[in-house]
């Protein structure tokens, strides 16, 4: 056995593609020897001899090894020549034939395997073949084989191979004619689950006089020669039987078939059963079985169950048989079945084992549910995984793709308010989200916003420190939109415009699960980051604004008394230039014509329009939070405080003598030179932006206010601190005040 | 942004370590087949996923470059293992793609409007050669599929890519020195591929072309002088003779096969056609010495490999499968070869040399070796007219214990199987019911049966040969019993059917009956001549006469015996009848066991002559 088995294993690895690791039980160790395990028998790719797709069954002839596949569209029985060249060559491929399928319907269960089996004239034994002839192979009656195969086949001696089929039919192909193809012997019409021959005769010495074969369902076809000469040159009778299915597997010896329901092991013996004696083809019950086909094989049961394999009875001389099975538990069984007279068969059945068996069933089932729902999840969530990535990657190509000029489907805006917490003001940025994409943010996805200063005080070294901040956050599907908010400035301070950047972050560290821990990548290439759009903050946006310019201050607030007091106190501090605060101012003209036009401002009352259009329009993306404008109808004064609490005063004029060009004049007036500054720039961006025919002149002063204003600035942040204020240089003061003296109009 | 550029670096880097590794690979070539195929399966999935990768994104202009390469070596390698569909679609998806980059929609999936805009859309950048590469693999694909009017179609452009080859392919080459990292690899350089593209194109259109009775010389000539693989021209060569042999120049034809063995010894296909035209001139000697040369070439394993190794990657075979080129290439199997040698050898009365043949012939349908046994179309006949026909061998080389055990094998094996009778329709009328199965049943019956009846015959000449003339009338007598089972249905149907009626096998069957009838009464008729019962003689040879009229030995016999009854006269005038017309020779329009061999007692004819002229004067 150990022989055929190592040869079955040889010939199966040959065929996979892959490298194969087989357990193959020790000896004879399988009874009750739990310490021996499987061994584990690693097989090299030099064994490959035949490389083929879908190989459902094996059979090796003499030199010649068979392989049956299903392909689209038919089967293909391959034949190789074994004996090879060389020990690292593939088997030279013989030829090759094909049966076409039934109907790709009928065989939609590929999981069925085909039947494979050999046959040969009695009178001749393959000369390499071991005294006992292999498994499925079967010398058969010259008569009979004459008969089913024709002379051509007799004549030349040839090996004929029977195979049985998922769709039932039966076919067979003579090996050594030259021109022969794949015929069909029978249709069984329901899977061919074995094919076998047994010995009708002792006088057949050896060569089987019928050949067998069982569906899945139980039907079985008994093939046997006729009387001679009876029927034109035909003369081979067809018995059509009927077993309780389904077959699992089967075996048979020389007259009995066992074959395997999965839960009971079965029993038919072919020739000693009610219908007739071994040998006798009399014609009677050939007719008799023929009309009532159910009645002629009677199986006896054998009371094991959970067989899915079994291999070849040994009988011994005192008449026992011995079968060795497989469970589908993996168990090696050997059933021994001892002599039996006819009351045996009825007596026997123990119930515990029967019981037994079906707990492990149960068990089993339990195992092999378990093991699915597993797999299942699995499998839901690399689903889910790719169709997120799939996402991801759709939003990385849409937002990676547009220039920065495009509008992105994917952007952010923002608004800005004062708040008061803890007796602390400080602006707050509220950044709103928005998809308008057609995809879904899936959870994974990360808001980072920096916030950037233009400008910041001398003693963070002069470089711009920025911040950064970031807000996971969890689903945003299409036209939906998420809310952060971060504080961008706190009072007094004055480092503006600010520079708020947003960008999208993704990690795939999500991803990766379990396996983080196992493999780590590096930080840089597990995320990545798509640029959105940059807003901007400037003094306009956090100018606060107080009531109307009252002639005297009267805050009633203790709070804003106490700053006061404060600052008053840090002001007496620096000494006694800011004893006596100097007014700084700055001016931007307007043709009215050009408001009207490009800011679409009614020409009625410009100058209250104007005002409001400066401190509501939303530039750079933000837009400031205001609860009215609190002007007088006729005024045309706002004043406010700057983030560096300098009072601020924006007065709008009209200068109508110029006619016919109405000038419209906005004046910033402030004690501090960074805020009439900053508030100059934040009037002319917002123009500049809304009117796109300004020219070139414009653009080039502009150019010139803003680095002389962050000149300015870095000089007076020195000169304020208080350093030597003696040293501030006064041309410098003098060239900004010239420049703001006689401004440009715009036009 | 900065993800994109870096991917494209890495798939670049992907591609090139791909195709370098398939080009170092390829290199190292092995004899083996099948590993060649797995190693080409894993290639071609390799680049099929980064390929895939690749088209996950939509098209853009910065990496079509990089695209356009990666479909090429993919397609390349589906080429390869022969999957022309999937190469096929690639290609389209790709020409799609293209367009969409440059904004057409030509809205047709036409594989050639596709390229056309395709092509347009890029002329003038670094694309066009790319794209024209790939309209080069776009031509191999319709090539393989025989699609020649698409090729025809492109014919224009095809021309523009034999132009430009030199050119642009130069000026890449330049390129990829300058910088070799940056540019995508190809496995397979485009220009070796338009030139096997030409000859192949050469030769299939020529294929083509012939059997569709054009002359193709000019073309065929032109194309063999190109530079390609040896066993390509020789191709040419071959096909330039088939066309002179169809323009009814056999020793033109001649030397093209001969020319073409001389470029490429492994093309035995000249060597069988130049067997067939020496079968046309009726020089048989010549056609044996060209069929024993084929035979043993084609047992040499180097000639049932794949000839053509001239490329490594891309074998010409793949572009070579046209119908028409495949039924002009094709070669019969050793066996068969091996059987016509055998037949040719003992009709033109080389019978030792035919009997060794038929032996050789046998030991191989025996033997345990299985190669050449299962050619696709076997033209061998059925092994029991194999056996018969190298029994007939046998005793025509006087060897009947030989004869005589072959004929027991075909007995053994076939009479089992005989039916009790055989019921013949009239021709006519199966003709107009069409084949049923009961008539294919009676045919096998009626085949099985000529079968048995053939061996008895023979078996009754050994004995005759052997002068045991009672054993002989047994076996012709048993011959004779088997014959008469055959029943004509037809009551208007003609025994003696003339053979030149028959349209079929089965008009076959009948005149090998009738022959096998005529034989065996013959045979029996000389056998009971020769034990003196002169009466039964008589019988038998005059109804011999009856079922074959043409059977000469027959009536030499008949009037022997007459002669013997002592009717000179009758006697005389069948022999005068038998001076006319000699026994004819060994023919190859019927089995040789269904024609006079020869084999029996022969009538001396000059003894004949002598007895006439006895006979004369009274």
């Amino acid at each position: 056995m150990g022989d055929r088995l190592e040869n079955c294993c040889r010939c199966a690895s040959n065929v996979c593609k892959s490298d194969l690791t087989f357990h193959l039980f020790g000896g004879q160790s399988f009874s009750h020897d739990a310490g021996s395990g499987p061994t584990e028998l690693k097989i090299s790719t030099e064994c490959l001899v035949a490389v083929a797709d879908r190989v459902s069954s094996l059979l090796v002839v003499g030199s010649v090894l068979l392989t049956l596949c299903r392909t689209d569209a038919s089967w293909s029985l391959t034949l190789y020549q074994i004996q090879r060249t060389s020990q690292s060559d593939p088997c030279d491929l013989l030829a090759s034939f094909s049966l076409p399928l039934v109907s790709p319907k009928v065989q939609s269960d590929t999981e069925s395997r085909c039947v494979l089996v050999c046959v040969y004239p009695g009178d001749l034994m393959p000369a390499s073949s071991p005294p006992h002839p292999p498994r499925s192979h079967y010398p058969l009656q010259p008569l009979l084989f004459r008969r089913l195969f024709g002379a051509e086949a007799a004549l030349s001696k040839s090996p004929v191979v029977l195979c049985g089929l998922p769709d039932g039919r039966l076919s067979f192909l003579p090996l050594r004619i030259p021109g022969s193809r794949l015929r069909i012997l029978h249709s069984l019409e329901q899977s061919v689950v074995f094919v076998g021959a047994s010995a009708v005769m002792e006088t057949d010495a050896g060569c089987a006089g019928c050949l067998i074969a069982l569906g899945k369902q139980g039907r079985a076809v008994l093939i046997r020669a006729g009387r001679a000469g009876l029927e034109g040159g035909g003369g081979t009778r067809f018995t059509l039987g009927c077993v309780p299915g389904p077959v699992e597997c089967a075996c048979m010896d020389q007259s009995r078939v066992y074959y395997s329901t999965g839960s009971d092991l079965l029993m038919v013996d072919l020739w000693d059963g009610s219908s007739g004696t071994a040998g006798r083809q009399g014609d009677k019950e050939d007719e008799a079985s023929r009309s009532n086909p159910a009645a002629f094989l009677t199986p006896i049961s054998l009371n094991v169950s959970g067989v899915v394999a079994l291999h070849q009875p040994a009988r011994s001389s005192a008449g026992e048989v011995q079968l060795l099975s497989l469970s589908v538990r993996g168990r090696l069984q050997s059933i021994r079945l001892p002599v039996r007279t006819q009351e045996d068969s009825l007596s026997k059945g123990p119930s515990s084992q029967v019981g037994r068996s079906v707990g492990d069933i149960l068990s089993a089932i339990g195992d092999i549910c378990e093991r699915a729902s597993v797999l299942k999840t699995i499998i839901r969530s690399k689903n889910q995984i790719l169709k997120q990535l799939n996402q991801v990657v759709n939003i990385s190509f849409l937002l990676s793709n547009r220039s920065e000029s495009d509008l992105k489907p994917v952007r952010c805006r923002g608004s800005v308010r004062w708040s008061r917490l803890l007796q602390r003001d400080s602006l707050n940025l509220t950044c709103v989200l928005e998809n308008l994409s057609p995809f879904v943010l899936e959870r994974g996805w990360t808001l980072s916003v920096t916030v950037l200063p233009l400008s910041c005080p001398l003693e963070a070294g002069g470089e711009a420190s920025s911040v950064n901040y970031s807000f996971p956050f969890s689903g945003l599907g299409p036209g939906e939109s998420v809310e952060v908010s971060l504080p961008v400035a706190a009072a007094g301070d004055a480092s503006f415009p600010v520079t708020v950047t947003c960008s999208l972050l993704f990690s795939l560290w999500r991803f990766l699960g379990q396996e983080e821990a196992t493999a780590p990548l590096d930080l840089q290439s597990a995320c990545f980051s798509l640029p959105l759009n940059t807003l901007t903050v400037d003094w306009l946006h956090a100018l606060r604004l107080s009531d109307p310019p009252a002639p005297a201050r009267s805050s009633s607030s203790p709070a804003d008394l106490l700053q006061g007091f404060i600052s008053s106190r840090q002001l007496r501090c620096r000494g006694g230039q800011a004893s006596r605060p100097e007014e700084y101012s700055a001016r931007v003209r307007v043709s009215s014509e050009l408001l009207r036009d490009a800011l679409g401002l009614a020409p009625g009352s410009p100058r209250v329009s104007l005002l409001e259009w400066l401190l509501s329009e939303g530039c750079g993306g933000v837009k400031m939070e205001r609860k009215g404008i609190k002007t007088d109808g006729s005024s045309s004064v706002i004043c406010g405080s700057a983030p560096d609490n300098a009072t601020v005063k924006l007065t709008v004029n009209v200068e109508e003598k110029t006619k016919p060009l109405v000038i419209v004049e906005v004046q910033v007036k402030s004690s501090s030179v960074a805020a009439v500054c900053g508030l100059h720039h934040a009037v002319l961006r917002r123009i500049q932006v809304h009117t796109l025919s300004l020219q070139v002149i414009l653009k080039f002063l502009l150019k010139i206010y803003q680095s002389e204003f962050s000149r300015t600035c870095q000089v007076w942040e020195a000169s304020s601190v208080g350093v030597s204020s003696g040293q501030t240089p006064p041309l410098l003061l003098r060239v900004y005040q010239q420049l703001r003296d006689g401004p440009l109009l715009i036009l | 942004m900065i993800q994109s550029t870096s991917l494209l670096e890495s798939w670049t880097q992907e591609n090139n370590q791909l195709a370098s590794g398939c080009k170092l690979q390829d290199g190292q070539n092995e004899p083996n087949r099948e590993h060649n195929l797995f190693r080409q399966r894993r290639w071609s999935s390799d680049f099929h996923r980064l390929l895939r990768k690749i088209q996950g994104i939509p098209p853009h202009l910065d990496r079509a470059q990089l695209e356009l390469s990666v479909v090429y070596n993919t397609c390349v390698c589906f080429t390869a293992q022969s999957q022309f569909d999937e190469a096929e679609l690639l290609l389209t998806q790709t020409a799609q793609r293209l367009l969409q980059i440059a904004g057409d929609d030509p809205g047709t999936s036409d594989p050639s409007v596709l390229w056309r805009t395709a092509l347009k859309s890029v002329t003038g950048t670094a694309l066009h050669r790319r794209v024209l590469s790939l309209l080069c693999l776009q031509w191999g694909v319709w090539l393989a599929k025989s699609r020649l009017t698409a090729v025809q179609d492109f014919q224009e452009e095809v021309s523009l890519l034999e132009a430009q080859s030199g050119a642009v392919w130069n000026d890449c080459r330049a390129e990829t020195k300058e910088k070799i990292s940056n540019i995508p690899i190809l496995v397979l350089d485009p220009r070796r591929l338009v030139d096997l593209l030409k000859i192949c194109t050469a030769i299939v259109q020529g294929a083509e072309r012939l059997t569709e009775g054009w002359s193709v010389l000019s073309a065929l000539q032109a194309a063999s002088a190109s530079p390609a693989p040896r066993a390509l021209i020789a191709y040419t060569h071959l096909l330039s003779g088939s066309c002179l042999a169809h323009m009814n120049r056999p020793q033109m034809a001649l030397q093209c096969y001969r020319k073409a063995l001389e470029t490429d010894p492994r093309c035995v296909c000249a060597l069988y056609q130049s067997a067939l035209i020496y079968s046309r001139l009726e020089n048989s000697q010549a056609e044996i010495q060209a069929l024993r040369i084929l035979h043993s070439m084609l047992l040499l394993p180097s000639t049932t490999e794949p000839a053509m190794a001239a490329d490594r990657l891309l074998s010409p075979s793949l572009f070579l499968c046209s119908q028409s080129l495949s039924s002009l290439l094709s070669v019969p199997s050793a066996l068969s070869v091996l059987h016509s040698l055998a037949l040719k050898c003992v009709i033109h009365s080389r019978v030792s040399e035919g009997v060794e043949c038929y032996l050789d012939l046998l030991a191989a349908l025996q033997s345990e070796d299985q190669h050449g046994v299962h050619a696709a179309v076997s033209t061998l006949p059925k092994l029991p007219r194999l056996y018969l026909e190298a029994g007939a061998a046998l005793l025509m080389a006087r060897r009947p214990a030989d004869c005589m055990a072959l004929c027991d094998e075909v007995i053994g094996s076939t009479l089992d199987l005989l039916p009790e009778k055989v019921l013949l329709e009239d021709p006519v009328a199966r003709r107009v019911a069409g084949s049923g199965e009961v008539t294919e049943e009676a045919e096998n019956g009626l085949v099985r049966l000529l079968w048995t009846a053939a061996a008895y015959l023979l078996q009754g000449h050994c004995y005759s040969q052997l002068k045991d003339w009672k054993q002989a009338v047994t076996h012709y007598t048993r011959c004779i019993n088997l014959l008469v089972k055959v029943h004509y249905k037809d009551t208007g149907f003609s025994l003696q059917m003339p053979c030149a009626d028959k349209d079929a096998e089965q008009g076959v069957d009948l005149c090998v009956l009738q022959r096998l009838k005529g034989l065996s009464l013959a045979g029996r008729g000389i056998s009971f001549a020769q034990i003196d019962r002169l009466r039964e003689a008589l019988r038998d040879l005059q109804l011999s006469r009856q079922a074959h009229p043409e059977g000469v030995s027959a009536r030499r016999w008949y009037g022997e015996v007459l002669w013997r009854l002592d009717r000179k006269q009758e006697a005389a005038a069948c022999w005068e009848q038998t001076w006319s017309n000699p026994i004819p020779s060994l023919s190859e329009a019927l089995p040789v066991y269904a024609q006079e061999l020869q084999s029996g007692p022969l009538l001396d004819s000059a003894e004949l002559r002598q007895k006439l002229q006895e006979l004369g004067p009274t």
